[in-house]
C-alpha cells in the first residue's frame, strides 16, 4: 500500500468566461493504510477530485503522485480504483457479475484462473461465490454495492477512492456495507478516501477528516480532533446543521444568524477574500471588525495554522465556545476544552510537521499507528 | 431482449401481421430461384408482350417471358440488395458513431461535425450522387445506397453512446483499465442494442424503396439481372396495355417495405415504454359508512385501512400499501419514517389522491378535514384538497413547471382555487416567497425555475403551498435533495410555517434524525404496513425490533468506531412477494411460529403502539457506546 497525494491539484470545467474551478489547489494526502474521509457539500468539489485522481476528468493544473512519483499513464492509474455512489448504474445490466469483476483483473489468466479469483474476491465481500453467473438486476442495492467493491479489489489497487458508496443504499443495509468497508480496510491495510457529505458515515471509517468547500480544502486533521474541535468555522456549522437524535431545531446554533446567506455562493462567482465569509456565524457579518475576511483570501497561509484551517481567525473563541456542547450532548465532558487545547498544541504542530502537501503523519507510518493516534485523543 | 420480449411482440396485431409477411417472403426468396429460376428466363417468342392469360397469369414482358414468376425469383436479389445496403450502413454508421467514444476529445468533435453535416443532406440525394461516384450497377447501388444510409444510422448511435457513456459502469470500466475497442464491444454496443435493432429493420424497408427506385430510374441493377425496381421500370411503359406487369413488383415493394416497418414497430413496441396495465380491484372493500368515532373532531385527517394496489403480472396484484390507518390533529406533527419500498411515499400520494393511473386506492374511511373524500367526484375532491392541503416533494426541480415564471407558478393556485385577479395573485405569490426567507423576492417571482438553486426551490414550493390556508402539509423526504446546511434551514422553515399557520404537517422521511428534530408523533413504516407508533421523546423505549435495529445501524456522531455497526440480516421483501404473517419475521431475531400470523398495531406502552407479538420492554441499545466511555 502506497500513498496518494494531491498536490496543488485544479480541475477546471468549461472554458473563458464560464469556466470554474470545481477543485481549486488541493493539496491533501492519503497515507498508506488509512482512511481519509472527504467531506463537503454537493458541488464542493470532493467527487471531481476523485475523478481527477482516476483519470476521469482532465487536471488543470498540479500533480497527482502515488508514493512520491506523478501518475502520468492510465497503466498507474490503474492503481488506484473507484467505488462509485450508485450500486444501480455502475454495474453493466448485460454483464454477469463474475464477468465485471473479471474485467479488472490485471494481466491475461485462464479461464478457470480467472473463476476461482472471482470466487476468492466474492468471498472476500461476503457474497455467494455462486452469484457469479447473476445478472445484477437480481442484486440489491447492497449486494450491488459489494459487486461494486469487489470489482475495485479486483486490480489490487493501492488506494480505493470510494465516492458516496451508502449514500443510495437503504439505512439497514447502509450498516452492513459499512461494516464491510471497515474490516476490509483493517483486513487488507487499504488507503481509502471516502467521500461522503454524511458526518456520521465520514467519522465512522475516518482515521483524517478533510472538509471541502466551493473546491477547496478547508480544514484537515485527525478525525477525532476535527470534529470535537474544529477549527474553521465550516466544519463547525456542517456538525451542528448534521441531524441527530434527540435535538431539536429549536436548538438554536450560530449558523442560523439570520444575517447570514443561507445558500453556498455560485462556483462561477466567488466571494473575494474568504469564500465562506458570507455564510461564516463568526465573520464580518457578524463580528463588524473583521473586514479582513472579504478581502484577503485565508487559503494561501493555511498551512501555518493548526489543522491547515483556511480561515483568519482559526480555532478562535467563538468556534471553540460553541464547540463542546455540540459534538455530542450526553458526554461533552469528555471533548469540551480539552480537546481545543490538544490540537492548537500538539496536534496542530503534528499536522503541520509533516509540511505543506502531507497531512497527518509521514507515509512510513502504518495503519495501527495512525489509527492509535487517532484514539489518543483526550478521553478524561 | 430476452426470449419471452420476442414472443410478447409476436402476439400483438402489427407484430403477427410483420412476423407472417417476413416468413413468407423469406421462404420465397430461398425457394423461387430454385423452383422458378430457369422458367423465368424462358422466352417464348410466340407470346411477347401479351396480357393476362390462363398460362401467363400477369402476361408477358417483351422477351415473352412470364412475369409472374419473374416478379417471384426477384424476392431474393431484391432483398438480398437491401439486406446488403442495411448491413453497410449499420456498419459504417456503428463504426462512425462509436468513434467519437473511442478516439480522443478533439477528432471525435471532427468525427461527429462530419457526420452531422453528412446528416443535412437528404438520403436520396447522397444515393444519387454515390451511385453516380460507385458506378452504374447493383454493386454501385449497394454501396451507394448503404453509404447514403450511414450518417443518420451514424448519428443514431452517438446520441445513444453518448446517453451511455456517462453511466457509472463505463466509467467504473474505464477506471479498471479496459481497453477503448473492448469498452465498445462489452459495455457501449450491447446497453444501445434496442433503438438499434429497431432502426435497423425500419432502414431495410427504406432501403428497399430506395433500390426500386435506384433500378426504376437505370441506375440500379441492370439486364441481364433483375429486381422488383427493375421490373416495374420495365412493366411501366405498357402500363396502359398490361397494368398488372407494373403492379406486381409494386405491390411486392410495397408488401416487403411494410413488412420490415411494422416489424421494427413491433420490436420497438416491446423494447420501449410499455402501457400501464389498468383493470379495477374487483376484491375492493365497499366503503363502510361507520358511526363517527368519538374524539375525532379534532382531526385534520382520518385514514382506516388505506391499501394501494397495483396490476401486477398475470391475474395478481401488488399492494405496496397494504391496510394503514393513520390520524393526524389539528397543528400536529407527525413523521413516517421507512426504507424504499415500504409504502411510505405512496401512502402519501394515496392520501392526496395523487396516485398512478392504474392504481386501486381502498379505504375504510379516508376523511379530510372532516370531509370523506371516498365516492366523490374528482371535481369537488380537488377543490377541497386546493385549498387545504399543500405537498412538498423530494425534487423541487421537477415540482416545478420549468418553462413558467415562479411567481406565476405561485399565483396559479389562488387564481384557480380563489378566483383571485392576476394582480392579486402575484402580489400574495411575492408575500409569499418573502415569507419564506427568499431574498429580493419581486425579482425572484420572475425567475424560472432553474434560476433557483436547490433549496431556494424548496422554499418556494413551500410557498406555493402558503398560497391558501393550508391545514395540512405532506412533505415527502423535502430535504433529501439538499445539503445539511440547507437541509437545516428548510426544516427550520417548515416548523416556522406551521407554528404560523397552525397547519399540521406529516413529514415522511427515509431519516429517523430529521424526523426525531421535527415531530411529535413517528410513525415507523415496515413492507406497506405501520409496525410502530411511539412519541418522539419515548424512541428509546421502542418495542418493535424493526425499529430498534433501524436505530442501531445508523451511525451517529456518538457511535462507537471500534464496533461494527447493528445490522438488519436480509433485505425488505419485495411487494410482490411478501411473507404471510408478520412481514419482518425472517429478519427478526425473536420470531417464532406465532409470527406466522400477522400482527395487529397494539398498545405496548404509553400513547406507543406496536404489530409485533414479542414487543421488547428493554430500551434500545443506542446508548451503548456512551456507557463504555469510548467516545470517538
Amino acid at each position: 500500500m502506497r500513498e496518494l497525494v494531491f498536490r496543488d491539484v485544479t480541475v477546471r470545467f468549461g472554458s473563458g468566461h464560464g469556466a470554474i474551478n470545481a477543485v481549486d489547489g488541493v493539496d491533501l494526502a492519503v497515507p498508506a493504510g488509512t482512511v481519509v474521509g472527504l467531506v463537503g457539500e454537493s458541488g464542493s468539489g470532493k467527487s471531481t477530485l476523485a475523478k481527477a485522481a482516476v483519470g476521469l476528468v482532465p487536471t488543470a493544473g498540479g500533480e497527482i503522485l502515488l508514493d512520491d512519483v506523478v501518475m502520468r499513464r492510465a497503466r498507474d492509474r490503474r492503481r488506484l480504483q473507484m467505488v462509485f455512489q450508485d450500486p444501480y448504474s455502475s454495474l453493466d445490466p448485460r454483464m454477469t457479475v463474475g464477468d465485471s469483476i473479471a474485467e479488472a483483473l490485471p494481466g491475461r489468466r485462464g479461464r478457470a484462473a480467472r473463476r476461482s479469483e472471482v470466487a476468492r474476491l466474492l468471498e472476500l465481500v461476503d457474497l455467494d461465490p455462486a452469484r457469479a453467473t447473476e445478472l445484477p438486476s437480481g442484486l440489491s442495492g447492497g449486494q450491488r454495492q459489494r459487486v461494486a467493491l469487489a470489482r475495485a479489489l479486483a486490480a489490487d489497487p493501492e488506494v480505493i477512492l470510494a465516492d458516496e458508496v451508502t449514500s443510495a443504499l437503504d439505512v439497514s443495509v447502509q450498516g452492513a456495507v459499512l461494516n464491510l468497508i471497515r474490516d476490509l480496510q483493517r483486513r487488507l491495510g487499504l488507503s481509502i478516501l471516502f467521500i461522503s457529505h454524511n458526518l456520521a458515515v465520514v467519522r465512522y471509517v475516518s482515521d483524517l477528516i478533510a472538509v471541502m468547500y466551493l473546491g477547496r480544502i478547508v480544514e484537515v486533521g485527525p478525525a477525532a480532533d476535527v470534529l470535537s474541535a474544529p477549527q474553521h468555522p465550516y466544519t463547525r456549522t456542517l456538525l451542528d446543521a448534521a441531524p441527530r437524535l434527540g435535538a431539536s431545531l429549536d436548538d438554536a446554533v450560530p449558523a442560523d444568524n439570520e444575517i447570514l446567506d443561507e445558500e453556498p455562493p455560485s462556483p462561477h462567482d466567488p466571494p473575494p477574500g474568504c469564500r465562506f465569509h458570507r455564510r461564516c456565524p463568526i465573520g464580518p457579518l457578524v463580528v463588524t471588525d473583521r473586514t479582513i475576511c472579504a478581502e484577503q483570501d485565508p487559503h494561501i497561509d493555511a498551512v501555518s495554522r493548526p489543522h491547515r484551517a483556511a480561515c483568519h481567525f482559526a480555532g478562535g473563541e467563538h468556534v471553540n465556545g460553541a464547540g463542546g456542547e455540540h459534538v455530542d450532548g450526553a458526554g461533552g465532558e469528555h471533548v469540551d476544552g480539552a480537546g481545543g487545547e490538544h490540537v492548537d498544541g500538539a496536534g496542530g504542530g503534528r499536522v503541520n510537521g509533516a509540511g505543506g502537501g502531507r497531512v497527518g503523519g509521514a507515509g512510513s507510518e502504518d495503519a495501527s499507528s495512525a489509527g492509535n493516534q487517532v484514539r489518543e485523543v483526550p478521553t478524561r | 431482449m430476452r426470449l419471452e420480449h420476442w414472443r410478447s411482440a409476436m402476439r400483438s396485431p402489427v407484430g403477427a401481421v410483420a412476423a407472417t409477411l417476413l416468413a413468407a417472403f423469406a421462404v420465397l426468396a430461398v425457394i423461387a430461384p430454385m423452383i422458378w429460376g430457369d422458367a423465368a428466363e424462358e422466352t417464348e417468342p410466340a407470346a411477347l408482350s401479351q396480357g393476362s392469360s390462363s398460362e401467363h397469369l400477369l402476361g408477358t414482358d417483351a422477351l415473352g417471358r412470364d412475369i409472374a414468376l419473374r416478379v417471384l425469383v426477384a424476392t431474393r436479389f431484391s432483398l438480398g440488395l437491401a439486406l446488403m445496403a442495411t448491413s453497410i450502413s449499420v456498419v459504417i454508421g456503428i463504426i462512425l458513431g462509436v468513434l467519437p467514444a473511442v478516439l480522443g476529445r478533439r477528432t471525435g468533435r471532427l468525427v461527429v461535425a462530419v457526420v452531422n453535416l453528412a446528416v443535412a443532406f437528404p438520403a436520396l440525394l447522397l444515393a444519387l450522387v454515390f451511385a453516380v461516384v460507385f458506378g452504374i450497377g447493383s454493386h454501385g447501388a449497394v454501396l451507394a445506397i448503404g453509404a447514403a444510409g450511414a450518417p443518420s444510422f451514424a448519428r443514431l448511435v452517438q446520441t445513444n453512446v453518448a446517453s451511455v457513456a456517462g453511466r457509472d459502469y463505463v466509467s467504473a470500466a474505464r477506471v479498471a483499465g479496459v481497453s477503448r475497442l473492448r469498452l465498445v464491444v462489452r459495455h457501449l454496443l450491447p446497453n444501445i442494442g434496442e433503438p438499434l435493432v429497431v432502426n435497423a429493420t425500419v432502414m431495410a424497408g427504406t432501403a428497399l424503396l430506395a433500390f426500386a427506385g435506384l433500378s426504376f430510374l437505370g441506375l440500379g441493377v441492370q439486364p441481364p439481372s433483375y429486381d422488383w425496381g427493375r421490373l416495374l421500370g420495365e412493366g411501366l411503359d405498357r402500363i396502359y396495355l398490361n397494368p398488372a406487369a407494373a403492379l406486381a413488383p409494386g405491390v411486392a415493394v410495397v408488401l416487403a417495405g411494410l413488412a420490415f416497418t411494422l416489424m421494427g414497430e413491433a420490436i420497438a413496441q416491446v423494447v420501449g415504454i410499455r402501457t400501464g396495465m389498468f383493470r379495477t380491484l374487483d376484491a375492493a372493500p365497499v366503503p363502510v359508512a361507520r358511526a363517527e368515532s368519538a374524539g375525532d373532531d379534532d382531526a385534520v385527517l382520518v385514514a382506516e385501512d388505506l391499501r394501494v394496489a397495483f396490476p401486477a403480472a398475470g391475474d395478481g396484484w401488488t399492494r405496496p400499501v397494504d391496510g394503514v390507518s393513520l390520524t393526524v390533529r389539528r397543528g400536529e406533527t407527525v413523521g413516517i419514517v421507512g426504507e424504499s419500498g415500504s409504502g411510505k411515499s405512496l401512502t402519501a400520494l394515496a392520501l392526496a389522491r395523487l396516485t398512478p393511473e392504474n392504481a386501486a386506492v381502498s379505504a375504510t374511511r379516508l376523511e379530510f378535514a372532516g370531509e370523506p373524500l371516498l365516492g366523490r367526484s374528482d371535481a369537488e375532491v380537488g377543490r377541497l384538497l386546493g385549498t387545504s392541503l399543500a405537498m412538498v416533494f423530494q425534487d423541487p426541480m421537477t415540482s416545478f413547471n420549468p418553462s413558467m415564471r415562479v411567481g406565476a407558478q405561485l399565483a396559479e393556485v389562488t387564481r384557480t382555487h380563489e378566483g383571485h385577479s392576476r394582480e392579486e395573485a402575484l402580489e400574495r405569490a411575492v408575500d409569499r416567497l418573502r415569507k419564506v426567507h427568499i431574498p429580493v423576492p419581486e425579482r425572484r417571482a420572475r425567475q424560472y425555475p432553474h434560476e433557483f438553486s436547490g433549496g431556494m426551490r424548496q422554499r418556494a414550493m413551500i410557498g406555493m403551498g402558503l398560497m391558501s390556508t393550508p391545514s395540512l402539509i405532506i412533505a415527502d423526504e423535502p430535504t433529501t435533495a439538499l445539503d445539511v446546511t440547507v437541509q437545516r434551514q428548510v426544516l427550520r422553515l417548515l416548523r416556522d410555517v406551521q407554528r404560523d399557520s397552525g397547519a399540521a404537517v406529516v413529514l415522511i422521511s427515509h431519516d429517523i434524525a430529521v424526523v426525531s428534530q421535527m415531530c411529535q408523533r413517528i410513525v415507523v413504516m415496515y413492507a406497506g404496513r405501520i409496525v410502530e407508533e411511539l412519541p418522539v421523546d419515548q424512541l428509546a423505549s421502542a418495542a418493535h425490533p424493526y425499529t430498534r435495529t433501524l436505530f442501531g445501524s445508523v451511525p451517529d456522531m456518538t457511535t462507537d468506531r471500534e464496533r461494527p455497526l447493528a445490522t438488519i440480516p436480509g433485505r425488505p421483501p419485495d411487494p410482490g412477494a411478501r411473507p404471510g404473517g408478520c412481514a419482518f419475521a425472517p429478519r427478526c431475531t425473536f420470531a417464532d411460529e406465532r409470527c406466522a400470523e400477522a400482527p395487529e398495531l397494539a398498545v405496548v406502552g404509553a400513547r406507543q403502539r406496536a404489530a409485533c407479538w414479542h414487543p421488547r420492554q428493554e430500551p434500545v441499545p443506542v446508548t451503548a457506546a456512551a456507557e463504555t466511555g469510548d467516545r470517538i
